[in-house]
Parts: structure tokens; sequence; C-alpha cells
């Protein structure tokens, strides 16, 4: 019975997606319907024959799936007419409803039945279906000309940068406020080394490791000094470098650069006494424009591989393969750094500082490493960005942009690879897909049904003007973050220490 | 026998020396060009005393704010991210008031009065309830979580008290001069004090008379006078009332004030209350001064007003007022002289070189490196 509730809920939730955006999105909404329901059913189910196990979810993915269908052919032949478009063409609707139904039936019975199978081999299985879905999604996507996947790129490269700072914030246990400003150096770097701000045109497939380089840098010159200092002060000064670096990268379109003692010092000097003097003054830059300030540096420079020619910005698919290759061997070298000799002295840093330290780990230099391995990922994260937009802007990189990678480790959960991507995920879908398809629904339903019956024209002007849910996006972060400290602290998927570590005060005070 | 006489150390002689020259190297960047400087201050050196006249009374405003961080921080050692956006939401409802009793239309120096009295109060009681409501909602449960989760907490809050006021700022028909640029622009808080004096017959300048190029308005007095009046109550209240006693103690050690039978929750809530309320009467204040209201002010009164605190030692009420005054005196400086742009980085630089050189601030008994 609990089974069926939870497929209700699966199953309506997934219809009222189907509301925002309409067409053929069922089909895409109906796959990923039936793999969240199917582990999430499976988790709870015991260890047997995976045919029973389909068998006894069978109604369940039933339920769901018609709930889906159900609601989608609600969508398209009433809900499109009060938000004042065309009815979709009934082939659509048939098949659209017809392969979203057999997805969601498919794969909530699939994956609850290799829950059967030993721990391993369903591992294996999941990591095969997992990585299918992965190959497919993007020619899904233009398939039924959804154009997603250039949404969930910008979402893959906030994973990148949620796992980047995962390491500082979840392994070494240092708040770090300013990550994006690394982002922005990264992107930067990428920026004026490719583009014709400086007339310098690098490979992208050096810049992106010079970008990684140079963000790792000033990861250790911002931390060096920095460090000693103490969690919530470490906060704050991070939060400094991430506000004070956007400002310099719009501000330095002027940048003229004199030695100081020739120019002024050594004169002033000799005035004092008097003296007429004609030195020669070293200037090393005169009103140079190092990067363009609000305008911001494009076009810039994408990657080219043989077969494939350059990268182009109308078809993401290339682009989208890139990242999750970049994810791939993030996630390889990352997992590496956490087993390694450095990744359990972040973890001991982050349990016990004092302890750790009288075991022989030095808390500076081991900060220090986190610091600058933390950058090095959003310097990749920033090249790809800077490639993939081909225009950087220096708003796109203010606190806010910190915000949304902390909010993502925080909801994923904190020291959690997984966690991290899930994280990601959801927080950049809903942001880049949800909320723009919410907003537009609302102003159409508004503009046709509601508006219309509303008579007074005060309360006419208020709706109309607070029914925009993208002016309100930070507010959505923000919630977020206290709901989850409140509710949750160890995110949606835990790491076990963290969270152990989370909930011992509790325990405490509850004995 | 060895004399004691101190080495003079070149090594660090060397250091300081090179990172002089870098700063005289790179500095014309961010404006800190010196025979710039000295220019300015040479054509024009009045205009150094103008500064410091717009300084002090900007630094009463951020001392103001900086007590609100600097109590709760010596009471639960927790950076309170959103006071800066209560100080704004203060502006803002300051704002509303005078709009809603019809004060911004009128002429009339009695109503003014009364409007501007009412403002206060409401947009006191109003940020000191709404300061409390933070506590209770952020940051109680949290109290024994690891240090990060609370501070977490603080910045979501933070975040959603910047989006209410991004929404306020909307709402063009609960108070129409917002206009209908929406929530995002600047909004202009009209500037009633120099309405009210003028239609009293006074000249807002004090120094109009005296010949000299100078503005010391009315504004800079009932600024100041009003900061110290505050600051006064509020350090006598500390100092002198058995809550301040409560609080003292709860900032020295909270279990063992809760071992004394203080009510720890409470001293909590009022720390909250009253440091909200503080804000909410800086936001009157800095709105009547700067004649702005805008949803993002917060965040630079709350980097100048924490800055502040450290600067000052942060636990410490009078280094709060201290520092208050100097990061005014810096911000209206670097306004003046290097550009109002680069002053959110210069005020970060000083809070890193304090952090790093005297953690304690310039008065601080109270270590900040406890625990």
């Amino acid at each position: 019975m609990k089974n069926i509730r939870s497929g209700i809920t699966f199953g309506i939730v997934g219809g009222l997606l189907t509301f925002l955006f309409g067409g053929w999105s069922v089909v895409i909404i109906g796959c990923l319907m039936g793999v969240g329901l199917g582990m999430g059913l499976g988790a709870k189910l015991e260890r047997k024959d995976p045919v029973q196990i389909a068998i006894s979810v069978l109604p369940t993915a039933l339920v769901s799936g018609a709930i889906l269908v159900l609601l989608s052919i609600y969508q398209n032949s009433f809900v499109q007419e009060a938000i004042g478009k065309h009815p979709v063409e009934s082939t659509i609707v048939l098949y659209g409803s017809l392969l979203g139904f057999l997805g969601a039936v498919l794969f909530t019975t699939l994956l609850a039945a290799l829950h059967g199978l030993p721990e391993k081999r369903e591992q294996q299985w999941k990591m095969a279906l997992l990585a299918l879905l992965i190959v497919a999604f993007p020619f899904v996507d233009k398939l039924t000309s959804l154009r997603w996947t250039a949404q969930i790129i910008f979402a893959l490269i906030f994973v990148i940068l949620g796992l980047g700072l995962n390491i500082v914030v979840g392994y070494a246990g240092l708040l770090d406020l300013g990550y994006a400003a690394f982002f922005a150096i990264g992107a930067y770097t990428t920026g004026i080394l490719s583009s014709p701000q400086h007339g310098i045109y690098m490979n992208f497939w050096l810049v992106i490791w010079i970008a990684a380089g140079m963000a790792a840098i000033w990861g250790f010159m911002l931390g060096a000094p920095t460090l000693p200092l103490r969690g919530d002060y470490l906060a704050i000064v991070t939060l400094g470098f991430g506000e004070i670096v956007p400002v310099l990268f719009k501000n330095l379109i002027d940048v003229t650069i004199k030695e100081p003692f020739t120019c002024w010092i050594l004169p002033g000097i000799i005035n004092l006494f008097g003296a007429k003097t004609t030195m020669a003054c070293i200037t090393l830059l005169e009103h140079e424009d190092l990067t363009a300030g609000e305008k911001g540096i494009s076009p810039i420079g994408r990657p080219y591989l043989p077969f494939i020619g350059e990268f182009k910005s109308s078809d993401p698919i290339p682009w989208y393969f890139l990242i999750i290759c970049i994810i791939i061997l993030s996630v390889f070298i990352i997992r590496r750094l956490r087993d390694s000799r450095l990744g359990r002295s972040w973890m001991a840093i982050r349990e016990d500082e004092l302890a750790a330290a009288q075991m022989g780990i030095d808390p500076v230099k081991t900060k220090l490493a986190a610091f600058a391995m933390g950058a090095t990922f959003s310097g990749f994260a920033g090249a790809f960005y800077a490639a993939y937009i081909a225009g950087i802007f220096p708003s796109v990189f203010d606190f806010s942009a910190s915000i949304i990678i902390l909010c993502v480790v925080i909801l994923g959960g904190i020291g959690n690879i997984n966690g991290v991507i899930v994280g990601g995920l959801v927080i950049m879908t809903a942001d880049r897909l949800f909320l723009p398809a919410l907003k537009d629904f609302l102003a159409s339903l508004l503009t046709h049904t509601v508006l219309p019956s509303i008579s007074n024209p005060v309360v006419q002007l208020a709706v109309k003007d607070n029914a925009n849910p993208i002016l309100y996006r930070f507010l959505l972060f923000g919630l977020t973050l206290v709901i989850m400290m409140a509710v949750r602290p160890e995110g949606l998927i835990p790491n076990e220490q963290v969270r152990a570590e989370l909930h011992s005060a509790e325990e405490e005070t509850k004995e | 026998m060895e004399t004691t006489r101190k080495k003079f150390n070149w090594r660090r002689f060397l250091i300081a020396a090179l990172v002089l020259y870098i700063v005289l190297l790179i500095g014309p960047i961010v404006g800190l060009d010196i025979p710039v400087i000295y220019a300015a201050v040479k054509a024009n050196p009045l205009q150094l005393v103008q500064f410091l006249i717009i300084g002090i009374s900007n630094g009463a405003i951020i001392a103001i704010i900086a007590l609100g961080y600097t109590m709760v921080y010596g009471i639960i050692e927790l950076i309170n991210f959103a006071h800066g956006d209560v100080y704004m939401i203060g502006v803002f409802t300051s704002l509303t008031v005078l709009s809603v009793t019809g004060t911004l239309e009128s002429k009339d120096p009695v109503r003014i009065v009364f409007g501007l009295i009412l403002a206060l109060i409401v947009a006191v009681v109003f940020c000191a309830i709404l300061n409390a409501t933070i506590e209770r909602l952020a940051y109680r449960r949290l109290r024994n979580a690891p240090r990060l989760a609370p501070l977490i907490s603080a910045i979501g809050m933070s975040f959603i008290i910047e989006n209410i006021g991004l929404m306020w700022a909307a709402q063009a028909w609960l108070v129409p001069s917002f206009g209908t640029t929406g929530g995002a622009s600047q909004k202009v808080f009209p500037d009633m004090l120099g309405i009210l004096f003028t239609s009293m017959g006074w000249n807002v300048n004090l120094l109009a008379s005296s010949g000299i190029a100078l503005r010391l308005t009315i504004k800079d007095v009932l600024v100041i006078v009003l900061a110290v009046i505050l600051m006064t109550a509020l350090y006598l209240f500390v100092q002198r009332t058995r809550l301040g006693k409560a609080m003292r103690a709860t900032a020295q050690n909270r279990d063992a004030a809760k071992m004394l039978g203080i009510d720890i929750d409470w001293v909590i809530t009022a720390t909250f209350l009253i440091g909200g309320g503080l804000a909410g009467a800086a936001g009157l204040m800095a709105g009547l001064y700067n004649n702005t209201a805008w949803w993002f002010m917060g965040f630079r009164a709350g980097l100048q007003s924490f800055t502040a605190a450290v600067l000052g030692g942060i636990g410490n009420i009078a280094g709060g007022m201290l520092g208050g005054f100097l990061i005014g005196l810096l911000a209206s400086f670097s306004d003046g002289y290097l550009n109002a742009r680069w002053t959110n980085a210069l005020v970060f630089a000083t809070l890193v070189l304090i952090l790093l050189f005297r953690p304690t601030g310039l008065l601080g008994e109270q270590t900040g490196q406890k625990a």
C-alpha cells in the first residue's frame, strides 16, 4: 500500500512537470521518474528473486505511469488552452504518452528488480544503466527537440565546481565563501589566452591546464596568509576575496603601472632641494585594457578535435560529452585523493585539528593543499565555461555564484561525491530548466486566464508584478541552506562520518 | 657577558620594504596613486575636512550596526551574516511607514516630526522582532552543532532577507515612490530632515553663514548625537542592569551562567532583540542621511560594520564604536580619493590585515582565538 502511495506521488509530480514543459517532455520525465521510483522502492525491499520483486512493484509502476500519462494528456488538451497555446498535435500526444508510460514502467520495475541481485552485480548493472542513460540523453533530447542539453551542461559545470568545493568544505572542513573567484580566474585565464582581447590564440586543450594551474596558484597565494585563521574568520576573508576578484576583472580596463622610484619618489626628493630634474620614468604598462570590463571578453577560442571539428555553440552534444569526460576524470582524481595520505589528513584536520597536529600532520600545509586542489577543479570548470559560452562577464562570478556552489555541496551531502553530483543536478536543473519554465507557464496563465478575471487594477498590478519566480531564485537558495541546516545538515546523500559528526552534539544533549 | 641587545632583523625589514614597494608599484591600479592624491589634497585641503565630516557621520551609523555584530558574536560566537540585511529592512520599514502615513508629501513640520518618530519606533520594533525571529528559526537549534552549521544557516538567512528586500522594493502599490522600475533598482529615500529644517526656516548647513566652504549639516550633527546617545545607553544597559549582567555572564561562560539560574534562551533572544533594534534605528538614520534605499545595501553595510567590530575587538562594545568611526573614515577617504568601487576591496584588505596581525582588535581583551 505504501508503495502504491509513493507511486501516486511520483506520478503526480511528474505529471505536473509535464504541465510546465509540454510536448515530448513526458518521455524524459517518465524515464527519470522511473529511475527515481525504482531506486527508492528497491532500497526498501529485501534481497530476493528479481522476478518476484518485479512482479511486486509492477502495480506501483503501472499506477505511476498511468497518472503521469493522464496528467500529460490533460495538459495537452486543456491546460494548453488556459495558457493560450494551441493544442499539441495528437500524434505527439499519443506517441509521447506511450513512450513516457513505457519508460516509467520499465525503469521502475527494472531498477527495483536489480535489487534482487547480489550487491556487486547490482552495482555493475546500475552503473551500466546509468552509462546508457547518460549517453542516450542528448540524442533523445535532440530527437524530441526539447533543447535541455544546453541547460544540463550548466548543471554539469556546477557539478565540477561542487566537486572542487567539496574538497575544501567537505574533506578539509574549511568554509570557503569565495569559491567563484577561482572559477573566475579559470575563465579569465582562458579568455585572455585565447581571444582577440590580447591577440593570443592558444589551443583549448592547452589552455584548460593553464587555467587549472593558474587557479591553483591563486588558491595557494590566497590560502598562504589566511589559512592559519579560524573557521568563521576564514569564511569572511574568502568572501572578501570572492568579492574583490570580480571587481578587479570589472575594472582592470585602463591599467597604468609606473615604477615609483624613477617616476615620483626621486624627482620629488630632488625637487625638495629646488633642483629641476628630467628623469626618465620607467613605465611598465600604459592604459592597457586587460579584461575588457563590463563588456566582457568575447569571442573565445573553442576546442577542436579531429573527426568532430571545432565545437559549435549550435550543437551542444560534443560539449556535453566533453564535460562528462571532465567529470569522470575529476571524480577519479578526487576519489584517489580522498583515499590517499593527503585525503586522510584532510579528514583528520576536519575532525580535530589539534589532535591531527599532535599526530604529526602540518595543519597549514594540509589545508593549503586542500585549497589549491579545490581551486584546480574550478579552474577546469572556468576554462570549459569560458569556451562554451564564448564570452565572459565579471558579474557572473559574484558572491551569489559562490553561494550557489555552496548550496550544491550542502544539498547533496557534505563530503560525498555522489551527493554533490546529485545536488548539482537538482539545483541547476531547478534553476535553469524548472524556474524559467515555471515563469513562462505562470506568465501565460496569468495573461490568459487569471488577470482578466481580476477587476481591481491595484490587485491586478500587484499580482502581475510578483508572479515572476526567476526574480526570487536566490530566495530559494537561501531557503535551501537554512532548511538543510535545520532539517538534514548532512545533505540528501550523506557521508557517514560527516553525519555522525553533525549529530554527535544532539546525541550528547539527549543523554 | 653577551649583551641582550636585539639584533636588527634584516629579513623582516626586507620583506616589509618589498611589500611597500609592491604596494607603491601596483597601488595606482586601485587608485592608490600617491602623487595624484597629494595633488588633490594640496589643491583643496578643505575637502579633507569635508571627507572627515562625512566619514564620522557614516562611521556613527556603521558603529551602531557593528554593535549588533559584536554583541551577538560576544554571546554565541556566531557571525550573524543576516545582520546587515536586517539594517536594510530597517531602511525599507521606515520608508514604508513614512509613505503610508503620508509624511513624504507633507510640508508641515509637526507632522514630519511625528512621522519620523513613528517611523523610528516601527523600524526599531520590527527589526528587533525580525532579528529575534531569525535567531529562533535559523540559529537556536544549531547552537550545539559544529561551528560551520550555524554560519551556513546565517548565510542562507542573509540571502532570504535580501530577497525579501528585493520583493519589498517592487511593491509600488504600497510605496508609490518606488516607481515601476522593479525591485532591483536603487530607490530614493526622500530627504525628510532637509525638508523639515527648511520648512522651519533654518539653513541646513550650519557653516553657511561663516563663509567657510564646508558643509556641516544639521543632519551630520543629528546622526552623530543620536549614535552617541544610543551607544551610551547600550553601554550603560550592559554594564548596569541585571539583564546586561546576565549577558556578560553568558558571554563569558554559557554553561556556568546556566548553572547560576540564568535563562540562556531569553538572554540570547534579548541580545538579538537589542541588536536588531539598533540596526532598525541605524536604517532610519542611514536612509535620512544618505537618501537611498536599496535591497543590496545591507551587504556593504554588513561588511563594513563587521570589519569595524573586528577592528575594535569583536565582543567588545567600546571597541565596536571605535572601529565604526575608523572604518567610516577609511570608507569616506577611499570613496573620495581613490574610487568608490574600490572601497569594499580596501575594507576587506583592512579586515585581512587586522585578522592576520592583531586578531584581538584594537581594544579586544576577549580574544578572537577562543575555542
